[in-house]
């Protein structure tokens, strides 16, 4: 209960921080895979997919650009506002050498390429690229892989830069007569927007156009002439669908956003999406010319336009969204996790009570940021907080903490602040890994799409991974202990109670989470163990715990066996949680994609030579 | 080596733990060949069997194991030192181990699931297994009735012979192919080939991983009929054209078909939908919206993903669904299972049972430095 208050405290003091800022050009809400987020997590994904990280750095730069580090929504704004600037940022990152090769680029050891580069590259690969587009994606090699990537990128910044053109003042006035008509002077340039919108104007004067023979044009003639060609010219841009920013005339859940293209035959338009329209061309106007003070008023008429659309999204959801990208919660608490790691090897040598105490503040502290961060996802997503591999990382990395804090608080002795600060930094960094393939925040699948399930069995299942790694962690603490000193008993004894309850208390969570993941099987489709590869990975930690279980009872094995099974058991548990994925991947899966393989192969020999190697020397040291 | 000696030995706590070991070796191959075999092979060759062969080495199968685990338990309870007060937690945590056993038992023996495929608009009373296939003769004489005469997947071994009093002719099987692929026959020069197979050929092909893939079908010959009809026939899963006979003036057809169990009501199909998450490929839910008719008592109900409807110990799963231009078919899972309520309670007991023991030893918070 006393959890829950808290929690409700965070959210409060959260959304009372978020909401006192105005609403930001980087909150304009965004309807993508199947969800309405802000731009500027928008931008940060594409920017993702096409350049590997969510923001730009000066390396990325050409000498066009002044040095500073952009966020990807200014980015956004820069190459849709300027489309000629779009070759400007080397984005495109093409790690694959052969690739590199074939697109006829230079290999440079930053391998970030412009999108002019890239372009005249695939140019000369059309034909190849029909070929492979119909292939399964099992059947393609690395190499194709990385090509059709590059491929897909270089079609997603062409849509990106001329997402908006459709508002940029491109088409200049030149004849006193055709401004008069839409309240402009002469020399002031009209968006292709404007002229649609004006189009019971300029409609009658292009038919007329067409009646009169070329030969009668006068000066105002050729002048609507040239509009003409130019409008063509623009209207090539609308190919450009991918920026869903135009909210449904009805507010209905299940209705679809529509890109600024697709709303330019202005006529069919209801008048909650002109006004969007309205807003957001009067926005880019502004903003190219550099008035901050109207852009401000347009955005605050976009935010109360969007008022009617609370049933579909709270905007202050888009204002947390957003600050949750600029504050990189996991970033602060790995890095208190360090220090509070530092400061307990430095009370090893020096001042023990005080630094180990600091070290445990500082330890609490990066804990409050990690499940800062995990709530504030819970909150956004409105779903449990354990759905994509990347979140089981951050959940399971949380709950080994949670566990050591407690044993801290139990011990003072500095060993939960150890597996604590161990746990976090490592899991922490696998976490970083697979944040650019999970952290997007999607959406689920229908049979997933239960946040009854989502809440009980995952986060069991996954408390107990956490709990596993605790225990695992807690057996090199007792090996490490026996070695340092074999002769302190007492304390030895202390240490092998708590791997016994830690081996319980993790046990009790995969056990249970396994069979709630059968009882959601039978509730989903009616069979309670189908001896699924994820299935199986589960009942492989149970197995291996009970079983350590009875060694121990039975006295198959003694405390130094029993600390040795429970450091195997992490390697039970990356297999469980990892390396299931890898055979739903295939054989075909190497090269590149094998990143994962690789790592778990490093891990299992790191950890079985380790857990070995002290096995072997404890039980030298304790004859 | 007698029976009470086996189980003197099954009896030692230590079996055990190396029951268990096995069973996680089990549990690893199991895993493994999944890749190769499909999960299917792989249930029915290590988990669900007896015993499996190992090159020339029978191993224990699945079954087998978790035989002598239940033993070994039941022993447990046998156990004087068992009976005490602080050992109360252990206790219930094996009684769960029991029952989650039993239960799995049940599941095992008297179980069966299969799909129900029905049309938008249309009824079915029938579920058709999974894996299993079934040879139904049908004397379609009658204008009031069908005749079925149905064998069994068990009988389609080589020389098998199969009668029956409603049929006036003899089959014998020839060859059961678990994938076949009909092939056009280039000419034809056995006298012997009768129906389907004076012109195509059923080619065996490996089996797919993917067990549902495949197309089962069956060779046999018909003898003791007439020596036009005499000869030798073949069948093969989801055939356009059906077998027809005629003899001593009765209309048979043959259909190789998946084994059918009739269930005592109906379910009719009235609408399927699907709702996909806005602007995405990827489904948000899927539901039906069926009839169930018994004795002419209809009830409407809707059926979800995770919201299976139950009815007289059978469940309905929406589990797939086809998209046609003629009209949408819905697909469900469905499943008759006695030890379905099981595992609730047995992982009821065993978690309180562990919570107990746990709050009873509790040396991690009696630990004090």
């Amino acid at each position: 209960m006393k959890h829950i208050t808290l929690k409700f405290y965070i959210l409060i003091a959260l959304i009372t921080l978020v909401n006192a800022a105005d609403f930001n050009y980087n909150q304009f809400p965004i309807q993508d895979n199947g969800r309405i987020k802000p731009l500027d997590t928008y931008a940060r994904n594409q920017l993702l997919s096409i350049h590997g990280r969510r923001s730009l750095k000066p390396q990325a730069f050409t000498e066009e650009l002044t040095n500073q580090s952009k966020e990807a929504v200014d980015w956004f704004f820069d190459i849709a506002l300027n489309p000629q600037k779009v070759d400007f940022y080397n984005v495109f990152n093409i790690s694959n050498p052969e690739v590199v090769g074939s697109l006829g680029l230079k290999w440079t050891p930053k391998h970030l390429y412009s999108r002019s580069e890239v372009l005249n590259g695939i140019q000369h690969h059309l034909e190849y690229f029909a070929q492979i587009q119909p292939v399964e994606e099992e059947d393609l090699t690395p190499y194709d892989k990385e090509m059709l990537r590059v491929y897909k990128n270089l079609v997603l910044i062409q849509e990106l830069t001329f997402s908006l053109s459709c508002f940029l003042p491109l088409i200049p006035i030149n004849d006193i007569n055709i401004a008069k008509l839409v309240d402009k002077r002469e020399g002031d340039f009209l968006s292709y927007y404007t002229i649609m919108k004006n189009s019971n104007v300029f409609e009658p004067l292009f038919k007329n156009l067409l009646k009169k023979g070329k030969d009668n044009w006068d000066k105002t003639d050729i002048e609507l002439g040239r509009i003409i060609t130019s409008l063509n010219e623009i209207n090539k841009d609308n190919f450009s669908k991918i920026l869903k920013i135009i909210p449904p005339e009805n507010p209905d859940i299940n209705n679809h956003w529509s890109s600024p293209w697709e709303m330019m035959d202005i006529r069919t338009i209801g008048p909650n999406q002109s006004q969007f329209l309205d807003n957001l061309s009067n926005y880019i106007i502004n903003r190219i010319n550099g008035k901050s003070d109207s852009t401000k008023i347009y955005l605050s008429h976009h935010y109360n336009s969007l008022e009617t659309y609370n049933n579909l999204f709270s905007t202050n959801l888009l204002k947390l969204e957003t600050w949750y990208n600029d504050i990189q919660l996991f970033i602060k608490s790995i890095f208190f996790y360090i220090l509070s790691f530092l400061f307990l090897s430095i009370s090893w040598i020096y001042k023990p009570t005080i630094i180990k105490k600091m070290a445990f503040y500082l330890l609490s502290i990066g804990c409050l940021f990690h499940f800062l961060g995990i709530v504030t996802r819970i909150v956004i997503m409105q779903r449990p907080p354990v759905t994509t591999l990347y979140e089981s990382v951050i959940f399971v990395s949380f709950i080994s903490i949670i566990s050591s804090i407690f044993l801290e608080i139990k011990r003072k002795d500095g060993i939960g602040i150890f597996i604590a600060t161990i746990c976090g930094i490592i899991l922490h960094l696998v976490g970083f890994g697979y944040a650019n393939d999970g952290d997007t925040l999607g959406m689920l699948v229908a049979v997933l799409n239960s946040n009854f399930w989502l809440s009980t069995h995952v986060i069991t299942i996954t408390t107990g991974y956490g709990a596993c790694l605790f225990a695992g962690l807690l057996g090199h603490v007792y090996l490490i202990q026996l070695i340092r000193n074999p002769l302190n008993k007492k304390y030895l004894k202390s240490i092998n109670n708590n791997m016994y309850s830690a081996s319980l208390y993790a046990l009790f969570f995969a056990l249970f989470g396994t069979i709630l993941g059968g009882i959601w099987a039978d509730q989903s489709w009616g069979r309670f163990w189908g001896w699924d590869p994820k299935e199986n990975g589960a009942l492989l930690i149970v197995l291996w715990l009970i079983m350590l279980l009875h060694m121990r009872v039975t006295g198959l094995v003694k405390p130094t066996g029993f600390a040795l099974g429970l450091i195997l058991n992490n390697i039970v548990v990356i297999m469980a949680w990892f390396g299931v994925n890898l055979l739903s991947i295939g054989l075909h899966s190497y090269g590149f994609a094998s990143g994962i393989a690789f790592n778990i192969t490093i891990f299992v020999i790191l950890e079985l030579s380790i857990g070995l190697g002290l096995y072997r020397w404890a039980n030298l040291r304790n004859l | 080596m007698n029976l009470h000696n086996i189980l003197l030995i099954l009896k030692k706590p230590k079996i055990f733990v190396y029951t268990i070991i096995w069973l996680m070796i089990l549990v690893v191959i199991g895993t493994l060949a999944q890749k190769d075999l499909g999960l299917f092979a792989v249930q029915e060759k290590y988990f669900s069997s007896w015993f499996f062969n190992f090159g020339f080495f029978p191993l224990p199968g699945g079954r087998l194991t978790i035989l002598i685990i239940a033993i070994n338990l039941s022993f447990f309870f046998f156990n004087k030192n068992l009976f005490k007060l602080n050992k109360i937690g252990i206790l219930i945590i094996h009684i769960g181990a029991m029952l989650l056993i039993l239960g799995a038992a049940l599941t095992a023996f008297f179980s069966s699931e299969g799909n129900m495929v029905i049309k938008e608009g249309n009824k079915s009373n029938y579920v058709e297994d999974y894996h299993y296939m079934e040879l139904s003769v049908i004397n379609t004489s009658n204008p009031d009735y069908d005749l079925y005469t149905i064998f069994d997947h068990q009988l389609f071994n080589r020389n098998q012979k199969l009668t029956h009093s409603n049929i006036d002719f003899d089959i014998t099987v020839i060859q059961y192919i678990k994938n076949c692929e009909p092939m056009q026959r280039s000419h034809s020069n056995n006298i012997q080939y009768k129906g389907m197979l004076k012109n195509i050929m059923l080619n065996e092909i490996p089996p797919l991983k993917e067990e549902h893939l495949n197309r089962p079908g069956i060779i046999f010959t018909i003898s003791n009929a007439n020596i036009e009809i005499d000869g030798i026939y073949g069948l093969f899963l989801d055939q356009a054209i059906p077998q027809t006979l005629k003899l001593n003036g009765i209309d048979y057809n043959l259909v190789f078909r998946k084994k059918r169990t009739y269930l005592p009501f109906e379910i009719e199909l009235i609408d399927f939908k699907k709702i996909m998450h806005p602007g995405t490929n990827i489904a948000k839910s899927f539901s039906s919206e069926v009839n169930l008719i018994e004795s002419d008592i209809n009830r409407k109900i809707l059926i979800k993903m995770n919201e299976p409807l139950r009815y007289k110990n059978y469940t309905f799963y929406q589990s797939s669904f086809i998209e046609e231009e003629s009209g949408e078919t819905s697909v469900f899972a469905v499943v008759e299972n006695y030890g379905r309520l099981f595992p609730y309670i047995s992982s009821i007991i065993m978690c309180f049972g562990l919570l107990l023991h746990l709050i009873i030893k509790l040396p991690f918070f009696k630990t004090k430095l």
